[in-house]
């Protein structure tokens, strides 16, 4: 077997075997889990579907009900209605309150046409469902007695589709789907690997320097079969996180379209603009990945490898921080720019493809720039580990590193 | 036949010259000591002859030319101390490392086996490296720089942390390969098992070769600065003797520069000392090293 390969395969499994590896991989989507199990019980507490009365002395709500075409929106509005009960005094409300009948009553005033004031009466707080469903149900009555062309418009309301500047996207009135967030979430799910993984790829490799392993390494094969090796594991290591990842989101995207939550209601994706995504993603993550094995090479300690690896990491936090230029001006010159440089390129196309639709010859660009780019983090890093590896205790900073680099010094 | 030529070396790190000015040829079949105090620049030395850096100066022929990528799987090489992954088995380090030099891995467990049962190693393949005593882990790379039956052996402190019963197993281990044809350059500060082992020495100080031939040639050139003398009586101070030690049952007188063994005999007689055996002593390769590196502080 080809010993770049050799190096690979024992890289990967040595890493993916271990309790650690498995923890960290199966913690994310636990995590993601857990925090939208926290949030659907959540929700779930702030729906109660018990009756709810009522006190109308303004006589605003019809005994005889609503017109069929206002009970037709009102029937098809929610999934969890409430049956609204009305009392002719506030003593009988208050009775029916008291002995749980009703988890809550309103008090609709003489003067409320006046006011606009209603009193809400509870022992404990009624469900949030309760409580707009009453306010609809009492806006419906209001408009119950208006031509209904115009009372059913009121009932339906606005349908509000924001749409860029320039016009190239739509989010409709529930939101951005699913789909139209995919893309984003892949540049996340990519940052958050090389967060993940970028402290522990140099830490690897300066465990290794430590250790001595990597001189008998270098007199064993050459070090481009063993940087090679190293990278071409660390990132079969993280597409194995990120595929576990995307396979136990995509289980629980099918799962909730399947239950009727609506937001995954549209899972229409622009496959053209994932395999963009990807093809930016991949280099850059290789970059980073390739950057972190040149600096386990050179430093002296973990700390201070820590310190010089966080700044390629803020540097890909960067178009987050500007976001709302990107909303403003999506094919801004910043924005082009930043879209086209290694490091910011990944989160700049995620993040403008959101808000409009990057022009093909500036993804096109940036792939072969992100491409270059690793390739070419590929070979400092090889260069590095050759001249830095086995500077035992010394400090090589990596700004001279970079110098001797240029200068062709050995 | 010349295995390795080292050919006026020099490498400096940053305003630390490492190296200055190093040259010796290593014969095919000989075990090879390269000696010198801490910080002399011995595993510099081995590091610009295994290409791990490149030397500033001068030039390395190992194996009839150039460093490459196809001699390293003839090449054994043990770092001092450690060396090893640490988090993942004994056998499945050792195997992984055997297979990077291009042995199958069906062979390399073979090998393995014999070595791991010859090294008491056996009962403790399953167990991660760091899990291994100080001097299982020193065993362990012996075995990983022979796995792959090397031509050159290059060894730095092989006996370090080893017990008696283990340094005799290496010893024998080290004779069975020379007379194998296997060619091993070993550094250690060990110079007894020096004088036992190898054939000829470089001895490097500051980074300079001060010292460099064949054992008892190198001893017989120190001959005639000890003389062992037993008496009765107790000796007195003997003008130009720089040191008294008790050697056996007698005394060795440990001579300055300038003052030869029939001087001691000529004060000893001239003091009517009843002398039972006067002899003059082969220096120890202990007493060269100190004597050459010592000679070399007083000349700074």
């Amino acid at each position: 077997m080809n010993k770049l390969w050799q190096v690979a395969t024992f890289e990967y499994k040595r890493n993916v075997f271990k309790k650690s590896f498995i923890f960290t991989l199966l913690s994310v989507p636990l995590l993601i889990g857990l925090i939208i199990g926290i949030g659907l019980f959540v929700e779930s507490s702030n729906v109660d579907t018990n009756m709810v009365g009522y006190v109308d002395d303004a006589e605003v709500i019809n005994e005889t009900g609503l017109s069929p075409e206002l009970s037709a929106i009102w029937v098809s509005s929610y999934s969890d209605p409430v049956e609204f009960v009305a009392y002719a005094t506030e003593d009988q409300a208050q009775d029916a309150l008291k002995s749980k009948k009703i988890q809550a009553y309103y008090l609709l005033p003489e003067d409320y046409f006046a006011s606009r004031r209603v009193f809400q009466r509870y022992i404990e707080r009624p469900g949030e469902n309760a409580e707009r469903q009453f306010f609809d149900y009492l806006q419906l009555n209001l408009v119950n007695n208006q031509p209904q062309e115009i009372a059913v418009r009121v009932a339906l309301g606005t349908k509000a589709v924001v749409r860029s500047l320039d016009g190239s996207r739509f989010i409709p009135e529930s939101g951005p789907t699913f789909g139209l967030l995919m893309p984003l979430f892949i540049n996340l799910a990519f940052l958050g690997l090389m967060l993940l993984s970028s402290g522990y790829t140099m830490t690897a490799v300066a465990e290794e320097k430590e250790n001595r392993t990597m001189e008998i390494l270098i007199t064993t094969i050459s070090p481009s079969e063993l940087v090679g090796g190293k990278i071409l594991g660390i990132v079969a290591i993280s597409l194995t996180m990120l595929i576990t990842w995307t396979g136990v989101v995509l289980t629980g995207v099918f799962i909730a379209s399947r239950m009727g939550i609506s937001w995954f209601g549209d899972l229409s994706m622009d496959w053209r603009i994932i395999l963009a995504t990807l093809a930016i993603a991949i280099p850059a993550y290789v970059l980073v990945t390739a950057l972190m094995v040149a600096i386990g090479s050179v430093v002296s300690s973990e700390k201070e490898g820590q310190s010089i690896s966080s700044i390629f990491i803020i540097l890909h936090l960067v178009p987050l921080y500007i976001s709302l230029l990107f909303l403003k001006q999506p094919h801004s010159i910043l924005a082009i720019i930043l879209s086209l440089m290694p490091f910011t390129g990944l989160m700049t196309i995620g993040m403008r493809n959101l808000f409009s639709i990057v022009p093909t010859w500036q993804v096109l660009v940036s792939m072969i720039v992100q491409i270059l780019s690793a390739f070419g983090a590929i070979s400092f890093a090889i260069w590095a580990f050759r001249y830095g590896m086995l500077q035992y205790g010394q400090r090589l900073k990596f700004g001279k590193l970079v110098r001797m680099k240029r200068r062709g010094s050995s | 036949m010349n295995v390795i030529d080292v050919n006026h070396i020099a490498k400096s790190f940053g305003l630390t010259q490492a190296v200055k000015d190093v040259s010796f040829t290593i014969q095919r079949g000989e075990i090879f000591g390269l000696l010198g105090p801490n910080g002399a620049g011995k595993t510099t030395t081995i590091r610009l002859m295994l290409n791990i850096f490149k030397p500033d100066k001068g030039s390395v022929s190992i194996l009839d030319g150039p460093m490459t990528e196809d001699k390293k799987s003839k090449i054994g090489y043990m770092p001092e101390e450690r060396g090893l992954y640490q988090d993942i088995s004994l056998e499945s380090c050792l195997i992984y490392l055997a297979t990077l030099k291009g042995i199958p891995e069906k062979e390399a467990r073979t090998r393995l086996g014999k070595y791991l049962e010859r090294f008491d190693l056996a009962e403790h393949k399953g167990k991660k490296v760091k899990e291994l005593s100080k001097g299982m882990q020193q065993k362990a790379q012996i075995i990983n720089s022979l796995l792959h039956q090397p031509e050159v052996l290059i060894i730095d402190e092989p006996f370090a942390g080893l017990d008696p019963l283990n340094v005799q197993m290496v010893k024998d281990l080290m004779n069975e390969l020379r007379e194998q044809g296997v060619t091993i350059i070993m550094s250690t500060h060990q110079m007894h098992l020096v004088e036992e082992l190898c054939d000829r020495i470089l001895l490097i100080d500051k980074g300079q070769d001060v010292l460099y031939g064949h054992l008892n040639e190198i001893q017989k050139s120190f001959y005639g600065h000890a003389v062992l003398v037993r008496t009765q009586e107790e000796l007195p101070t003997i003008k130009g003797v720089r040191e008294v030690r008790q050697h056996n049952n007698a005394v060795k007188l440990i001579l300055n520069d300038s003052t030869t063994p029939q001087e001691i005999l000529n004060v000893l007689t001239s003091k009517k000392i009843i002398i039972e055996k006067f002899e003059i002593a082969m220096p120890s390769l202990d007493e060269i090293f100190i004597r050459v590196v010592e000679g070399g502080k007083q000349n700074e």
